[in-house]
Formats: structure tokens, C-alpha cells, sequence
């Protein structure tokens, strides 16, 4: 019962690492047009989904984020011609570690989000959070250790 | 095509494997088909090893291209020595499977420049954890030698990586190899498997008519058992260390010495990102989290600093062990490292220091590769479902 409580209680922090040339624009896209959006994601604004490397990731994750979304240009779009494949081979990289060590890898996502797709943005943003949600906190802040 | 060209030195039962592989190195050194030889070598007190480059051939008596232990990764000397670019010498270096392809993978991040460079890989028949081994040197040296005569290969002493490493014999990545494992135990083969293992057997006079089939089938026969072990032993080390728990409790005596770091070939950076002024939290964050979590332990990078580096290393990892060897509290982060390596590496179909063509998988992509990315599905290339 009183995790059944909890569970409804919470709220996800969920950190958005945006693609300036698309997602990011897609957020705004999405903000102008007064679309309706899950507040859980805070957004932190990066020149290329490549650009996340890591480092940047495991630190979010460890940090005691509940979720990471990182979102950039749809293959073949990218401002950079190809940062998003080296971007999606670092993300496999990773999905492959925390799957081996089962540290829900759930919590994780890429998306591709284009400059004009404000409602998909929206879409995934909410979908994600409702993932999230069910998942529940991330468990690395259960205790004292980092 | 690879032209591979095959002979073999003739072993007396009494000498054993190791002087017939000296002679040979020295008649490479004598008749300057190598101007030096980087080889293991015993330290003056007898209790260790020590990587000697070496010029005067008559140093090769305290060679030992098997020694018992690893306390160096041979990569990692080999990256001392062409630092600053290839040099003028012709140089052999003389080393176990793990260690050639922790150099290919070095070559490949830029750290090690091979044109001057010929890889001679030995039969491995494994290695002892350093800190058995100086419990009694001596004694580790007779255990190790009467291993090694009596042919019995996949001991149980041994360190833990070396008991499932599949990868022990010939590569296609070594210019050379000294193959130990032959049926009869009379001989050891030797094969050259590029332009530059070939310079090493042109005008030797050895005898050229063996038959490599049974050498081939008593490597494959280890191999077999070995697999077989590595599949329990991975199951094993995955019920360790899985889940947030069992992560905590893998690494939770960890004291952040970082040693595994600095003792792994792979991990070349000249400042680790770990431990760097980047890497420091400011300390209004590290209260928050405190307040959060109702305490904070220290040093805070007990787990995100080990799969950290799985994520910075793990696709070029060999599964040496130095890491375990250099630990000061006993954490097993060889047997860790080495099993998330093998999925990482799986991932991406890749097999470290296998093959010299091969990029490093972070370094290239497929246009059409990886799917549905939004909702993980398990198919990357080469990955098992
Ligand atoms: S852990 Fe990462 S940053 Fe540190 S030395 Fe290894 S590869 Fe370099
Ligand atoms: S060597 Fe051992 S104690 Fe030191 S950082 Fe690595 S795991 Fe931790």
C-alpha cells in the first residue's frame, strides 16, 4: 500500500540533453504553439547529440536522475552530416552496459526529433515520463553511495 | 591473403620449451635479422619480472618469453618505446596472445606505432596472480615450470581470466607465433603469418616438414573446456554483480586508489577523466545529495568510476587481469570487466585485438544499423538474441 503511494506521489526528474539544430527547436516549436507538456523533463541544450558523450551521461544517471533523454537529428539530417551515427553507436555502447548489469536500462532513451516535429516532441517527451513513472525512482538514490 | 609459412625447433624433454625459443631469438639477434628484442626477464633478485630491451644477445639466458607472472602488461612497454614515433630499429617484441592485442588495440587509439614493430606471440598457458606468486617466488617458479613440462595446460591456479581465455594461441593480429601446444612435445612450431614474420624464418635452416594438425588439435581442445568454463564462470560473475546492488556490493571496498586505472594497457589517457578537476562535483550538489539520500559516502566514485571506464575501455579490452592483479583489496574487477567487455564487444560484433584491419566500433557506423533506437530492441549488429 504505502509503495502503491509512493509510486502515485512521484514525480520524475528526467534530464533532456536537446540537439540545438532540431529537438531544440522542436521543444520551442512545441512551446509556441502552446502545446500541452509533461513539465519532467529539464532540458540542457548540446550543439550535436554527439556531443553527449559518456562522462555526461553516467554523471546524470549517477547524479540520481530518473530518466535521460537524449534527442537529436533523424539519420541522414544531421547539422554536422554525421554526429548522429556516432551519437547512436555510443548510446548502443551504453544500453549494452547497463543492460549487462541490469541498471534498468529503461531509464535511457534516444530519440530522433527534427526541427518541424513539435508534436512528436511533445508525444516522446510524454511517453517517456509515463515509462518512467511506472519504473519509479532510480534506485542509485537509495543510498549513501555515488 | 595471409601467406603462412610453418617449421619447427626441435625440444629435448630434459630442457624444455624455453632454451630452443632463446637460441632461436639469439640467432635472430646475431645475424641482425632484429636489432633488438623486447622480452621478460628475470629482476636480479629472482622474485619478479621485468621488460628488458635487449641488444647483446648473450642477455637472452635470463629471457623468459613464459614467464609466470604479468606484472607489466607487455602493451604498455611496448608504448613507452614508440612514444615519440617508430624509430630507426628493427624490434621483435616477444608476448603473450593478451598482450599483442592490447598493443593492436593501442595501435589502433594511436598510442603505439607498429611499422617497426614485429609481434611474436607464445602459447599461453596462462599466468599466476602476482600476489601468489610473491608469496614464495621460488617455489611459484618450480609450480609454474613442472606446469608448463608436464603439460598440463588450463590449471587451476592460474588467475581467473586466464582459466576461460579462448584467445590464447595464434592470432590473426601476430606477425609470428611460437606454438607450444604439440601432441609428441618434441618440438615446438613455429609460424609466420605476414611480410614481416616471413623476414624472420628466410634463411633459417629449420626444419620445415611439420604438420601442424596436431599442434591445431590440442589448441582446440583447451579451447573447448576453456568455453565451456567461461559460459559457468560469466554466469557466475552476472549474478555478482548485477542489478544496483549487486554493484554496490561488488565495488563498495573499493578505496578509489584507481590502480585497476593505471595498471590497465588500455587505459592510455594522459589525465584520466576520473579524478580529474572535471570530473569534481561542487559541494552545494554533494550536500543536496546527502540531504537526499540521508548521507554521502566517500570517495563518491565507488560505482560510476568503474562503469565509467567499462564504457570508456570495455570495447578494447583483452581481459589481461592486471586490473585484479593491481587491486590492493582484493576486488575481483578482472572477472567484471572482462564479462561486461564480452557484451559490449558482442554489441558491436568486435573482438579486441583480433584483427589489425578492423576499426575500433565507436570510430565508424552503418547508415542502416541499430533500430528502433526509442524502444531498445536488442539488434545491433552481431548481437545474440
Ligand atoms: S578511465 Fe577513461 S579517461 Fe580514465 S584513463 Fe581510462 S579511458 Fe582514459
Ligand atoms: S584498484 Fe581496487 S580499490 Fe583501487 S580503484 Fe580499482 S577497484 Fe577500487
Amino acid at each position: 500500500m504505502e509503495d502503491q503511494k509512493q509510486k502515485e506521489e512521484f514525480f520524475p526528474k528526467i534530464v533532456g540533453y536537446l540537439c540545438n539544430w532540431c529537438t531544440y527547436a522542436a521543444a520551442d516549436l512545441a512551446g509556441s504553439s502552446k502545446m500541452e507538456l509533461s513539465p519532467s523533463l529539464n532540458v540542457i541544450r548540446v550543439m550535436c547529440s554527439s556531443r553527449v558523450d559518456y562522462n555526461l551521461v553516467l554523471t546524470t544517471f549517477f547524479g540520481g536522475a530518473d530518466g535521460i533523454l537524449i534527442a537529436g537529428c533523424h539519420p541522414g539530417d544531421c547539422h554536422y552530416d554525421k554526429g548522429n551515427y556516432y551519437a547512436r553507436r555510443r548510446y548502443a555502447l551504453l544500453k549494452s552496459i547497463l543492460e549487462t548489469l541490469k541498471l534498468d536500462p529503461e531509464r535511457l532513451q534516444l530519440s530522433w526529433i527534427s526541427a518541424s516535429e513539435g508534436k512528436r516532441y511533445v508525444d516522446v517527451v510524454n511517453e517517456f515520463t509515463e515509462r518512467i513513472k511506472k519504473l519509479g525512482p532510480n534506485p542509485i538514490n537509495r543510498n549513501a553511495y555515488y | 591473403m595471409k601467406t603462412t609459412t610453418a617449421k619447427s625447433l626441435r625440444v629435448s624433454k630434459k630442457e624444455g620449451v624455453r632454451k630452443p625459443i632463446l637460441a632461436f631469438l639469439k640467432s635472430l639477434l646475431t645475424d641482425a635479422v632484429f636489432d633488438a628484442i623486447l622480452i621478460p626477464m628475470q629482476v636480479p633478485a629472482g622474485d619478479s619480472y621485468a621488460w628488458v630491451l635487449v641488444k647483446d644477445p648473450s642477455l637472452l639466458d635470463q629471457a623468459n618469453p613464459l614467464a609466470p607472472i604479468m606484472p607489466v602488461q607487455g602493451a604498455k612497454a611496448l608504448k613507452s618505446l614508440t612514444r615519440k614515433g617508430e624509430g630507426n630499429l628493427k624490434i621483435a617484441a616477444v608476448m603473450r596472445p593478451c598482450e599483442v592485442r592490447a598493443s593492436v588495440e593501442l595501435a589502433k587509439l594511436n598510442q603505439i606505432h607498429l611499422e617497426s614493430i614485429t609481434l611474436m606471440s607464445v602459447d599461453c598457458p596462462g599466468v599466476l596472480p602476482v600476489a601468489d606468486y610473491f608469496e614464495n617466488p621460488g617455489e611459484s617458479e618450480k609450480r609454474f615450470n613442472a606446469m608448463l613440462s608436464e603439460n598440463r595446460w588450463g590449471n587451476g591456479s592460474m588467475k581467473s581470466v586466464c582459466q576461460i581465455c579462448e584467445q590464447f594461441s595464434i592470432l590473426p593480429s601476430s606477425d609470428f607465433h611460437f606454438g607450444l601446444m604439440t601432441g609428441s612435445e618434441s618440438s615446438v612450431v613455429l609460424i609466420s603469418s605476414s611480410p614481416k614474420g616471413q623476414r624472420v624464418l628466410k634463411d633459417r635452416s629449420l626444419d620445415g616438414s611439420v604438420s601442424l594438425s596436431d599442434w591445431e588439435n590440442g589448441i582446440e581442445s583447451i579451447r573447448q573446456e576453456r568455453k565451456k568454463e567461461r559460459t559457468k564462470r560469466f554466469r557466475e560473475v552476472q549474478s555478482m554483480v548485477e542489478g544496483f546492488d549487486g554493484l554496490l556490493k561488488t565495488f563498495a571496498r573499493c578505496i578509489g586508489c584507481h590502480n585497476c586505472q593505471s595498471a590497465c594497457p588500455i587505459c592510455y589517457c594522459r589525465h584520466c577523466y576520473f579524478g580529474s578537476e572535471a570530473s569534481k562535483l561542487d559541494s552545494d550538489f554533494i550536500l543536496k545529495k546527502a540531504e537526499q539520500r540521508g548521507g554521502l559516502s566517500f570517495p563518491l566514485d565507488r560505482r560510476m568510476f568503474h562503469v565509467g571506464r567499462m564504457s570508456h575501455m570495455s570495447l578494447s579490452c583483452v581481459a589481461c587481469g592486471l586490473c585484479s592483479d593491481a587491486c590492493p583489496v582484493s576486488i575481483p574487477v578482472a572477472d567484471v570487466f572482462s564479462f561486461v567487455a564480452d557484451q559490449t564487444q558482442r554489441t558491436f560484433d568486435y573482438k579486441a585485438g583480433e584483427k589489425r584491419e578492423e576499426p575500433l566500433p565507436i570510430r565508424q557506423y552503418r547508415l542502416e544499423e541499430i533500430k528502433g533506437v526509442e524502444e531498445w530492441v536488442k539488434d545491433a549488429e552481431g548481437v545474440e538474441s
